[in-house]
């Protein structure tokens, strides 16, 4: 259950005869106790990086823990923009974390795509997927 | 120490603000335009005290609000989606 996960805390005692909850992480599958958050079920299974910068690639994870940076948005059932430190887990949950988006007004205006065919053809002809960097 | 992320959500470093900040001579609320800090995801919640702060140490002159357009952090960021009435964001 976790190679983070602390059983028999000092204070609060062992964790005892708590329901396990499984879930997925970009198609992994993972195991939590009910009542962990996403990120402190993924925290437990040793996942710090739950998404990258969507421009520069760099990893993000937990920040503020309490629901008011936004650093560990993740997508949940495709539904986009949830706080992985606000989100209690539920059986069979869907995670994807996020990825880097395209950026094609990075380059210089002479190299930007002259339509949106020209566009697709260099993200390799996925409609909003790839990273053109 | 000048690599210090400020703006966590546009990535923006202190060596950013500190360069448009000597660069440009700019208020707050133009380093924001400027390098998109606070423009980010949170609604410059988390980063806009941190670049107030900068800004009056390299200025000596506090954040006003005799700027138009002056900032106004959401409460809590929200999609339209949720405004449109769907808990789930869908």
């Amino acid at each position: 259950m976790g190679i983070n996960r602390i059983l028999n805390h000092p204070v609060l005692g062992p964790v005892e005869n708590k329901k396990r909850i499984t879930f997925t992480f970009d198609g992994q599958t993972f195991e939590g106790f009910e009542g962990d958050t996403i990120a402190s079920a993924l925290l437990a299974n040793g996942i710090r990086t739950l998404r990258v910068h969507e421009e520069t690639g760099a990893p993000r994870a937990i920040y503020c823990n309490i629901g008011h940076c936004f650093e560990c948005r993740v997508t949940v059932n495709e539904a986009d923009i949830v706080r992985a430190c606000m989100t209690p887990i539920q059986e069979s949950m869907a995670i994807e974390s996020g990825k880097v988006q395209p950026a094609p007004f990075n380059t210089p205006p002479e190299e930007w795509p002259r339509t949106y065919t020209e566009y697709e053809e260099r993200n390799n002809n996925q409609k909003d997927g790839g990273t053109n960097a | 120490m000048k690599e210090t992320i400020i703006c966590r959500c546009e990535e923006v470093s202190l060596e950013d603000i500190v360069n448009t900040a000597n660069t440009h001579n700019c208020s707050a609320r133009e380093i924001k335009l400027r390098t998109r800090a606070g423009m980010g995801y949170c609604g410059g919640r988390t980063c806009r005290p941190a670049v107030n702060a900068v800004l009056e140490d390299l200025t000596g002159e506090k954040a006003g609000h005799n700027v138009p357009l002056k900032v106004q952090p959401p409460v809590r960021p929200v999609t339209l989606s949720v405004l449109g009435g769907n808990r789930n964001g869908h």
